[in-house]
C-alpha cells in the first residue's frame, strides 16, 4: 500500500528565510571563531587553531545555509482536509503526522520580525496532548488556513 | 440568603508550614555545609545566613497560618466556592457538574486528628495539579462536599429528562453498584517488591550506606570463627555482597509494603476508585470516560513469571504531581488480569497474544545497526587504553545485541475494530491499548535507510498529563504503517461511501 504525499509545499520564500536563519547562526559562529583567531594571533598560539576555526565556521555554514534548508524544504508538505490535517516534515527522519479534526483544540498563527519582513507566518495546531507547526506560510494563506481549520474543527463530530 | 462558610481544620496551618519547610531543606543544607556546621563564632557576619534562614522560617510560619485563617469554602448556586488570601484575595468557583472527581490523601498528621486532604479535579486540571486543594477537613465535611455535588448533579440530570422520576430512580439504583475489582494480597506485595525495578536503586543506596558505615561494622568479630576455616578477605567481600542484597530486598519490601498496603480497586458506577497506603492513605477516583489508554507493562523478570503491571493513562492527574501514571494493578498474573480488565473496560479487547503485525525480516538489522555507532568508539577506546584487558569490552556487544533482537521479537501492532494495540519493548515489554477516539495524533517516521528498505516506524499519542503519552513501534513494513494511518483517517472514507 502506497501513500501519496500531502499536497502542498511551503512557499519558496520559506526556504530563503531558513537560509537567512542559517546565515545568522553562521555569523554568530564566525564571531566566536574570529575571537579565537584574534586571541591566537595576539598570544602567538599554534597555527592549527586557525584551521580549526575555519572548519568550525565553514562546515556549519555549508550545512545550515545550503544543505539543511534545502532538504527540509523538500520534505515539508502539508494538507488540510475535511477530517484531518496531514503534515510531513523532517531533516534526516521524515515524520508524517496525522491529526484528526475532532482532536484539534486550537490554532494559532505567529510571526516574528524576520517572518514579518517576508510576509510569512507560522501556524501551530494544538491537540489536548501535542502541538504541531506548519511553518513559513504566506501570511494571507496562514490566516485563511487558521480560519478554515478552526471552522472544520468546530463542525467535526466524534463518529467513532 | 447567607450561605454557611466552612473553614479548614487548624491543623492545616501546621501542614502548610511543614510543606514550606520541605522546600527549605535543600537551601538550609547548602548554608549548613557552606558554614561547615560551625555555629559558634564571634564574627557577627557569619550569623547572617542563619538569620536570613530564621526570618524565612518565621515568614513560612505566618503565611501558613494566614492561609488557613483566610481560607473559606462554601456551596452556592450549584458551585463549590473557595476564597483565600489576605492582601490578594483569590476566589475560585467551580460548578458541581464540572467536578470530575475527588481525591483524598491522609498523612499520619491527618490521621491523628481524623482529617483528610481533599483534591478537587476538574476537566481543566490536566497538568496533574488539582483545581482546589482543601488541606485538612474532617471526614464528615469531606463526605458533605461529595453529597452536595452528587445531589446537584442528580437534580440537573433529572431536570434535563422528561421522566425525571424514572431517571432519579435509575440513578439511585445505579448508585448501589460497588464492586471490588482487585485487592492486593500479601503474596503479591512480596512479589511486587522483589521484582520491582526500584530494587536496583535500593541496592545502590544500601551499598553506599554500607560502604559509609563499614568502618564501624565489627567484621573481625563477626567472622572471627569463620575465618579460621576460610580465607578471610574473600569471605568478607562475599558476605558484604550478600548482606547488601538482603538489606536491599528487605528495605524494598518495607517501602513497597508501606506504599501499596491494602491496594484496592473498586468499581463504582462509571468510576474507578483506587485506595492504597499504610501510613499515608491515598484514595483517587478516575471517571472511566477520562481513561485514555491502558498500558500493560512486564519487566523481564515479571514476564518470566508471567506477571504484569497495569497502568492507566488518564486525562486527570494521579496520586499527585510526582506520579502521574495511575497504577491500576501494581502486580497481577497474566491470566488473572483479563477478567477484572474486561469488567472495567468491556469495550476493549484484551487478547494478549493476538496475531500482531510484526516487523519484517529485512528490518532486523535496523534494530541493532544504530548501536554500532556508539559501541565501536567505546570498544575502541577501551581496547586502546586498557590493552589487553580492554579487549573484553567487546563483550558489551552481547547484551546490547540480545536486547535489540528481543525488541525485534516483541514489536508489533494490531487493529481490532476501533481499537489499536501497540506492543514494544524498551527493556520492559509494554502493551499499549487505546481506542481510536482517544488517540490524539498518529505519526509515522522514516529515515533514509528505512526508506531504502521500505520500512517505517509508527507512534501514537494519547492525552495524559501535559505532554501526553506516546507509544512507538519501530521498523515495520511501510505498507503496514500506511494501513494504520489510513485506519486512523477512516472516518472520512466511510462518510464518503455513505454519501
Amino acid at each position: 500500500m502506497i501513500r501519496r504525499e500531502p499536497e502542498y509545499q511551503i512557499p519558496r520564500k520559506g526556504l530563503t528565510v531558513w537560509r537567512l536563519y542559517g546565515l545568522i547562526y553562521t555569523i554568530f559562529l564566525s564571531i566566536i571563531a574570529g575571537v579565537a583567531s584574534f586571541l591566537t594571533y595576539k598570544f602567538d598560539g599554534p597555527t592549527f587553531i586557525y584551521y580549526i576555526a575555519i572548519v568550525f565556521v565553514a562546515i556549519p555554514a555549508l550545512a545550515l545555509i545550503w544543505l539543511f534548508p534545502k532538504i527540509r524544504w523538500d520534505h515539508w508538505r502539508y494538507e488540510v482536509r475535511e477530517h484531518e490535517i496531514e503534515i510531513q516534515s523532517g531533516l534526516f527522519v521524515v515524520t508524517r503526522t496525522l491529526i484528526p479534526m475532532v482532536r484539534v483544540q486550537h490554532v494559532d498563527t505567529s510571526q516574528g520580525p524576520i517572518l514579518k519582513k517576508y510576509d510569512l507566518a507560522n501556524i501551530s495546531i494544538s491537540t489536548a496532548a501535542t502541538t504541531h507547526v506548519i511553518p513559513m506560510l504566506i501570511t494571507e494563506e496562514a490566516d485563511r488556513l487558521r480560519a478554515r481549520i478552526s471552522e472544520l474543527a468546530r463542525v467535526a463530530e466524534d463518529d467513532v | 440568603m447567607m450561605y454557611k462558610k466552612y473553614k479548614l481544620h487548624p491543623v492545616s496551618a501546621v501542614i502548610n508550614f511543614i510543606k514550606g519547610l520541605k522546600e527549605l531543606i535543600i537551601p538550609f543544607l547548602i548554608i549548613a555545609v557552606a558554614n561547615g556546621f560551625k555555629i559558634e563564632s564571634n564574627d557577627f557576619w557569619e550569623y547572617i545566613p542563619l538569620l536570613i534562614f530564621l526570618l524565612v522560617l518565621i515568614f513560612y510560619l505566618i503565611s501558613g497560618f494566614i492561609r488557613w485563617w483566610t481560607f473559606v469554602y462554601w456551596f452556592e448556586e450549584n458551585e463549590l466556592r473557595v476564597e483565600y488570601g489576605l492582601f490578594i484575595k483569590k476566589k475560585r468557583y467551580i460548578p458541581f457538574d464540572r467536578i470530575q472527581s475527588f481525591n483524598y490523601k491522609e498523612s499520619i498528621f491527618h490521621r491523628i486528628f481524623g482529617l483528610v486532604q481533599v483534591m478537587v479535579e476538574t476537566a481543566g486540571s490536566t497538568d496533574g495539579k488539582p483545581e482546589v486543594v482543601l488541606t485538612a477537613i474532617t471526614r464528615e465535611e469531606a463526605s458533605q462536599i461529595e453529597r452536595e455535588t452528587k445531589k446537584v448533579n442528580i437534580e440537573q440530570a433529572s431536570e434535563n429528562e422528561f421522566e425525571d422520576k424514572n431517571q432519579l430512580e435509575a440513578v439511585e439504583v445505579q448508585q448501589d453498584l460497588h464492586e471490588i475489582i482487585y485487592k492486593i494480597s500479601a503474596k503479591d506485595l512480596f512479589l511486587l517488591a522483589t521484582t520491582s525495578n526500584s530494587i536496583g536503586v535500593v541496592i545502590a543506596g544500601v551499598a553506599a550506606f554500607i560502604s559509609q558505615v563499614s568502618e564501624f561494622i565489627p567484621y573481625e568479630r563477626i567472622f572471627e570463627e569463620l575465618s579460621i576455616f576460610i580465607q578471610f578477605g574473600f569471605m568478607i567481600v562475599l558476605m558484604t555482597i550478600f548482606f547488601t542484597f538482603l538489606m536491599a530486598w528487605i528495605v524494598s519490601i518495607i517501602i513497597t509494603f508501606i506504599n501499596y498496603y491494602d491496594f484496592t480497586v473498586v468499581q463504582e458506577n462509571d468510576r474507578i476508585v483506587i485506595t492504597r497506603g499504610l501510613l499515608e492513605k491515598k484514595r483517587i477516583t478516575i471517571p472511566k470516560n477520562r481513561v485514555q489508554g491502558i498500558k500493560i507493562v512486564e519487566n523481564p523478570i515479571r514476564q518470566m513469571v508471567k506477571y504484569a503491571t497495569v497502568v492507566v493513562e488518564s486525562a486527570s492527574g494521579g496520586f499527585g504531581e510526582h506520579d502521574k501514571k495511575i497504577m491500576l494493578f501494581p502486580i497481577i498474573s497474566n491470566q488473572r488480569m483479563l477478567e477484572p480488565l474486561r469488567q472495567l473496560f468491556p469495550h476493549f479487547d484484551f487478547e494478549m497474544e493476538p496475531d500482531f503485525i510484526r516487523p519484517p525480516k529485512k528490518a532486523k538489522p535496523h534494530f541493532y545497526r544504530i548501536d554500532i555507532l556508539w559501541l565501536l568508539p567505546i570498544i575502541g577506546l577501551c581496547s586502546y587504553f586498557f590493552y589487553p584487558l580492554g579487549l573484553f569490552s567487546i563483550l558489551f556487544v552481547l547484551p546490547v545485541l540480545m536486547l535489540r533482537l528481543w525488541q525485534y521479537k516483541t514489536n508489533g501492532f494490531i487493529i481490532t475494530g476501533n481499537q489499536l494495540t501497540l506492543r514494544y519493548r524498551v527493556i520492559s515489554r509494554v502493551t499499549f491499548i487505546a481506542e481510536k477516539k482517544r488517540i490524539q495524533v498518529v505519526q509515522s517516521k522514516q529515515n533514509y535507510f528505512q526508506k531504502r528498505k521500505n520500512i517505517a516506524s509508527i507512534q501514537a499519542t494519547v492525552m495524559s498529563g501535559i505532554t501526553g503519552a506516546t507509544a512507538r513501534v519501530s521498523h515495520l513494513n511501510e505498507s503496514d504503517v500506511n494501513e494504520l494511518l489510513s485506519w486512523f483517517e477512516k472516518s472520512k472514507e466511510m462518510k464518503k461511501e455513505d454519501a
